[in-house]
């Protein structure tokens, strides 16, 4: 069997948090491993194009291309061990990871392990949301930035929340402004919160900046709009859009018609915690950090001892809050196994994570998701994709099944494909909750199964071939 | 492309359900097949429904395409190469119908 590849630190995920993290590790002297899913580091805000495209100038680029170029080249200068293409898929004995890098499987043995993984977008669930060309924001604006690629030709956006605006942006830059932006709170919602945003002016200002450049490029942005449906035959033509109250529930009588082929829809995200899940954390629910989260203490240790957090996965805080969380556990990480902690030092990040963390816990209240969206899925709506469930299933199992989504999932396969409930696990704990009269987070979550990433069988093997 | 400043890699050519299709390295499988307007990935094993990129950034699994004879391959984070076999089922590949 191939030896495992050991580290003083490894990380997973190469994103804001995962980055800032190995630099830091790095800087302190330790061995640090840095696993990423993806050909080129970056994690989605700082998604890179393929280093087989060429771009004669990169000063002449849109800065959406351009913003993670100084931190990369950090990065690959810093003696840093990084495994692009690598999926961790289990833990079978605390800090030890088990990776699949490319098609070769890996052990990784670190002294400690900090998870960065990020987190999933919340989509859109409405009738017609699985026709080709629906497709989350965070998609479309990753065909951009990584592909050079438009999603098609005439784009709707909508759902909830401020990802909203940069997604348009991006698109406005790329030469196809979407048709129009559709948010489905309202400006009024948020007021009563104004004062909360004492001393977070550069968040403002970025989001003035994006309404500017929205308005220039006369793209509408409507309040209190949501996606009903969307209709085509194999593929979508037409999006219906309807008024809705202040919880989410679409108006009778309010239905309109936007000929478009492509609907991006998405309601912020929630952590993606099927690694945290795997390695045995407590897990808390808490709806201003985006559903279930790591329970970590100030320095991001999970329950688990020799486990960090950072970034998204410890709850949605944004790019900001997880650059300082990145070097904070590493930090943390590096005082525990006696490294030097680089500047600017634990009491500095501590107190950088928690301001930007009370923006973030303020946009999740905002943008909290409305229980009246729920009025939208009707029980022929898909909920499941992989295991094609539908609503109605679901509901129907919910009484019978009582009060865990797990009994859900194993009455109805719902949650069982590929992804393992990534994408349907909040709408099923949503659905189960609503049908019971319970609160949202009282009905447990998906246990996500070892491999949390498929992987082949002839693949595994290569761990006992060479 | 969408910048004048950026150009895809050299022309590679895939053999999509036996047809040969143009594409430029650095694109994934996915991208390659939308710039030719194809937006169905494959179809449900159940229904026979139509699905395509979702969250093009390896996710939710509804991309899986056959390609180069592994079945369950995401199109959204494989790159093109040069004779990559590509295959389009109707039905699902990844397991038996029931």
């Amino acid at each position: 069997m191939s030896a495992p590849m050991e580290a003083d630190i490894a990380i997973v995920g190469a994103g804001p948090a995962g980055m800032h993290a190995a630099l830091t590790a790095a800087r302190g002297g330790a061995r640090t491993v840095l696993l990423d899913e993806y050909p080129e580091p970056g994690g989605q805000y700082y998604r890179q194009l393929p280093a087989d495209f060429e771009v004669a100038d990169r000063s002449r680029l849109d800065p959406d291309f351009t913003k993670g170029d100084g931190l990369l080249a950090e990065v690959r200068a810093a003696g840093i061990a990084l495994l692009n293409e690598a999926s961790v898929w289990g833990s079978f004995d605390g800090g030890v990871l088990e990776v699949m890098h490319r098609r070769r499987a890996l052990t990784v043995r670190a002294r400690r392990t900090i998870v960065a993984t990020g987190a999933i977008e919340r989509p859109g669930v409405f009738p017609g949301w699985d026709l080709p060309g629906v497709m989350t924001p965070g998609g479309a604006q990753t065909l951009v930035k990584g592909q050079g690629t438009l999603p098609g030709e005439r784009i709707v956006l909508a759902g909830s929340g401020p990802f909203l605006l940069p997604v348009a942006r991006t698109l406005i830059q790329a030469g196809r402004p979407p048709l129009g932006v559709y948010e489905s709170t309202h400006p009024l919602d948020w007021a009563r919160h104004v004062l909360r945003l004492r001393g977070h002016g550069d968040r403002i200002a970025e989001a003035l900046d994006y309404r500017r450049v929205l308005s220039r490029a006369g793209v509408p942005i409507r309040f209190r709009t949501v996606v009903a449906r969307a209709e085509g035959s194999g593929a979508v033509e037409r999006v219906v859009l309807m008024d809705c109250d202040r919880q989410g529930r679409p108006l009778p009588g309010t239905e309109r018609l936007v000929e478009a082929d492509t609907l991006c829809v998405g309601f912020g995200f929630v952590p993606s915690v099927q690694l945290t899940r795997t390695l045995g954390c407590r897990h808390a629910y808490d709806e201003r950090r985006g559903g279930w989260v790591p329970v970590h203490d100030d320095d991001m240790q999970t329950s688990v001892r020799g486990v960090f957090v950072a970034g998204e996965v410890a709850g949605i805080g944004g790019a900001w809050a997880a650059m300082a969380e990145g070097a904070l556990a590493a930090s943390a990480a590096l005082a525990e196994l006696g490294f030097e902690v680089p500047a600017p030092g634990i009491e500095a990040l501590r107190r950088e994570r928690r301001h930007r963390r009370a923006f973030g816990a303020l946009v999740n209240e905002l943008f909290a998701p409305r229980p009246g969206l729920l009025d939208l899925v009707t029980d022929d709506t898909l909920v499941c994709r992989c295991e094609e469930v539908n609503a109605g299933a679901v509901r129907a199992a919910c009484r019978p099944w009582g009060g865990n989504v797990n009994f859900i999932k194993g009455a109805t396969r719902c949650g069982m494909g590929y992804c393992q409930g990534r994408i349907c696990g909040p709408v099923v704990e949503a659905l189960l909750a609503a049908e019971l009269g319970l609160a949202p987070g009282t009905v447990d979550h998906f246990h996500p199964r070892t491999p949390i990433k498929p992987v082949r069988v002839s693949d595994l093997a290569s761990l006992y071939n060479d | 492309m969408i910048d004048d400043a950026i150009q895809p890699g050299a022309e590679v050519t895939l053999i999509v359900d036996g047809e040969p299709l143009q594409a430029r390295r650095g694109q994934t499988v996915a991208v390659a097949l939308l710039a030719r307007g194809r937006r169905v990935l494959r179809h449900t094993r159940n229904g026979g429904h139509p699905r395509g990129l979702f969250c093009a950034m390896g996710v939710c699994f509804d991309c899986v395409m056959t390609i180069d004879g592994l079945q369950g391959t995401r199109a959204c984070m494989t790159r093109v190469e040069d004779g990559m076999q590509v295959s389009t089922p109707l039905r699902f590949e990844g397991r038996e119908q029931a």
